[in-house]
């Protein structure tokens, strides 16, 4: 379950990505480090500048990031770590982290933004409909019916 | 406490406040606010109303007036579009809304291990067909984002969105204020439209501590649409959500249902003393499915809000979502929020971008509708009133069917009064809408026809008209069958009048001792010895040779 934060984390960069160490490390040498602050704000290519804003609640444009506050992390992820848990993740985080940091220092302002990692744009589907054949089994997986409805305890504040 | 001053105050006249009382100001840059994130916009310059625009009415001292006169509201909009696709936004399920509870579903809707989302071509057409027609630039590339936020109508634990860059920005929109409402024309700026997913349909029962959750909506694909901060009352901000009800009915891409939820207004609204540029405190309003409920509870969120600055309790106004209350005509506090929500947005990872070709976008605007706007202004440019253009235009059957009528060659002031009273009473009357009526738009030019060149009379032409309203058949079949044709024959006509003057002594010679009040009368004896035939034109000047006639 706490897979998920992690991947909230990792996934919060402009491009998706799973990297090595190794391969910020190499990436980081091949370009000039002669980092700026404007690292993070791309101009889209269209007639008006849009700045893209990052989604870190901790957002600087600092090279470097904030340490992880663990628990607003869990909080945020919806799941229980005991003190110990928090102790044990602390580092493993801000060492996710800190490779951002070095990522931030790379100089792309001579590289156009890449909006998506690369695949195969225009995937799109006929707007034809399909019953869904299993339903039941999907059905069968829900753990509380109220007649046609799912039953949920009582939520009131969305947020 | 206000709260004990706002009950002697009826809604409608709220309203009038808003619409009267505050004052029109704007300047030329705006910060704003949106899906969590601060953008920087530059408003579109717009057409500076007229200094004549509306003038404050007098209600007297009204302490109330006196307290609003020193505020302006700003007023955004944030509208959802379901639109009408066959299927969801991601998966083949059926997009139909009313089926049995939980049965539109499969793996990729309600976010099961290893299901993957497409998208539906149809969504990124209609996105493209609002953008354009809403003024927008489109984004040739865009992307899907994730939004997080756990809610047991989100299977998925997140959103499919569009973050930083929606697939269109920066457009506007054109406004007639209805007459009754001051008039004038207005702009509004559009910040940005992107598509979406809906969430599933959570239903609180009254009693019992559980809630019921439907997962038919969920993954149904939505556009939604970011209004600049551009309104200042209510009924401007009424009169922007019903242009987008109209442009999206236009556009075939939504039916624009309020009370199904097909089309859904979050108003964000804050006040500020007259000549101050920074925002005041804003405050969401939700729960808003007419537009009168747009209007009246932006009039009572400005209200209450001003009262607070008048009472020294500025500080009492907080960011909060208030929710409007139908019944009870106010606007109350639903949720306080402790900061801006982290929804850790990041791109969907299972999603390509979306790439949309420069002939694909001149191919969508090459087939898009007449819009509302062009049609207003076309309208009046044909010498239509503006009461008369903003009922035809607003409704696209109605427009349609008018333009049917004057196609054949009718009349266009008589065809904008026969749709308007007669036809729209009926149809109102029955329930119907304009493509039920039994009468053509070639038998309405017929009818024009045939009173405009005397075959029958306008009082004929009534009674025809209601039953091809509710029979259907032909004017000229209705005339021959019903022996309807307008007597012209002057003859024919003195010969009644004649009859009727000498059977009614007694009121002749009152009329000549000076009664004259009675030639009414007289006439209209003689239009019921024709059946309603008689040339109301001849059988007046006849009737008048008589009546007068020295014996
Ligand atoms: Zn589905």
């Amino acid at each position: 379950m706490a897979t998920r934060a992690f991947l909230a984390v990792i996934s919060s960069s402009p491009n998706r990505c799973f990297i090595t160490p190794r391969m910020i490390k190499n990436q980081a040498s091949a370009f000039s480090s002669s980092s700026s602050s404007s690292a993070l704000q791309f101009q889209r290519h269209s007639r008006k500048p849009h700045r893209i804003s990052r989604s870190f609640s901790s957002e600087t444009n600092s090279s470097v990031l904030q340490p992880p506050d663990i628990s607003s992390l869990a909080k945020t992820a919806r799941i229980s770590l005991t003190p110990a848990e928090i102790e044990e993740y602390e580092p493993k985080i801000r060492q996710v982290i800190d490779w951002f940091g070095q990522l931030q220092q790379v100089d792309v302002n001579s590289v156009e933004p890449a909006i998506r990692a690369d695949m195969e744009g225009g995937n799109l589907r006929e707007d034809a409909p399909e019953t869904f054949e299993n339903r039941d089994s999907i059905r069968a997986s829900i753990p509380s019916f109220d007649e046609a409805y799912l039953k949920v305890p009582k939520v009131l504040n969305k947020e | 406490m206000s709260t004990t001053l706002f009950r002697t105050i009826q809604p409608n006249q709220f309203s009038l406040f808003g619409s009267t009382l505050l004052r029109w100001r704007r300047s030329s840059n705006f910060s704003v606010r949106c899906c969590g994130s601060q953008t920087t916009t530059t408003t579109q310059k717009i057409k500076q109303p007229s200094q004549s625009r509306i003038a404050p009415k007098n209600h007297g001292s009204n302490k109330l007036d006196e307290i609003l006169r020193d505020y302006e509201a700003v007023i955004g909009i944030e509208t959802h579009v379901q639109l009408s696709t066959l299927t969801k936004a991601f998966c083949n399920c059926p997009n139909s809304y009313g089926s049995h509870p939980n049965t539109s579903i499969c793996p990729v809707c309600m976010g099961l291990p290893g299901a993957l989302p497409v998208l539906n071509s149809k969504v990124v057409e209609f996105g493209v067909r609002l953008g354009l027609a809403l003024n927008c630039d489109l984004s040739l590339k865009s992307k899907f984002d994730r939004k997080q936020y756990f809610y047991p109508d989100l299977p998925k634990g997140y959103q499919i969105s569009q973050f930083d860059i929606p697939i269109a920005s920066g457009g506007f929109v054109d406004v007639d204020i209805p007459l009754e409402f001051g008039g004038g024309h207005r702009r509004f700026g559009i910040t940005r439209v992107h598509m979406e997913e809906d969430a599933g349909k959570l239903l609180h029962s009254d009693t019992g501590d559980y809630s019921q959750v439907d997962l038919n909506r969920a993954g149904v694909p939505l556009l939604e649409i970011v209004s600049e901060p551009d309104m200042r009352t209510g009924i401007e901000a009424a009169e922007y959500a019903s242009e987008m009800q109209r442009i999206v009915r236009y556009l075939g891409v939504s039916n624009g249902n309020m009370q199904e939820g097909s089309l859904r207004c979050d108003v964000n609204i804050s006040i500020r003393p007259i000549g101050q540029t920074e925002f005041g405190t804003k405050v969401e309003i939700k729960n808003l499915n007419a537009f009168s409920a747009v209007s009246r509870a932006i009039d009572f969120e400005i209200s209450r809000q001003a009262l607070l600055h008048n009472q020294g309790q500025a500080d009492q106004i907080v960011t909060e979502t208030r929710l409007w209350e139908e019944g009870a005509q106010k606007t109350v506090t639903m949720r306080k929020k402790e900061g801006l929500a982290d929804y850790r947005y990041f791109p969907e990872p299972d999603l390509p971008e979306v790439i949309l070709t420069q002939e694909y976008v001149d191919s969508i605007r090459a087939s898009l509708p007449e819009l509302p706007e062009a049609k207003r202004r076309r309208y009046e440019a044909m010498g239509l009133g503006m009461q008369d253009v903003l009922f035809l235009a607003n409704d696209v059957s109605v427009a349609e069917y008018f333009e049917a009528v004057i196609g054949k060659g009718a009349d266009v002031k008589s065809a904008a009064n026969w749709i308007m009273s007669d036809i729209a009473a009926y149809l109102k009357n029955e329930e119907l809408s304009i493509n039920d009526a039994k009468l053509t738009p070639q038998e309405l030019a017929e009818l024009i026809a045939a009173i405009k060149d005397g075959t029958i009379s306008g009082k004929i032409g009534k009674q025809i008209l209601f039953e091809l309203l509710a029979k259907g058949g032909t004017v000229q079949g209705m005339i021959k069958a019903k022996d309807l044709v307008q007597i012209t024959d002057p003859a024919e006509i003195e010969k009644m009048v004649l009859k009727v003057v000498s059977e009614n002594p007694k009121q002749l010679e009152q009329y000549r001792s000076g009664k004259t009040k009675l030639e009414g009368y007289f006439a209209g004896q003689v239009m019921k010895m024709s059946k309603g035939k008689a040339n109301p034109a001849l059988l007046n000047k006849i009737l008048q040779e008589k009546l007068n006639a020295k014996d």
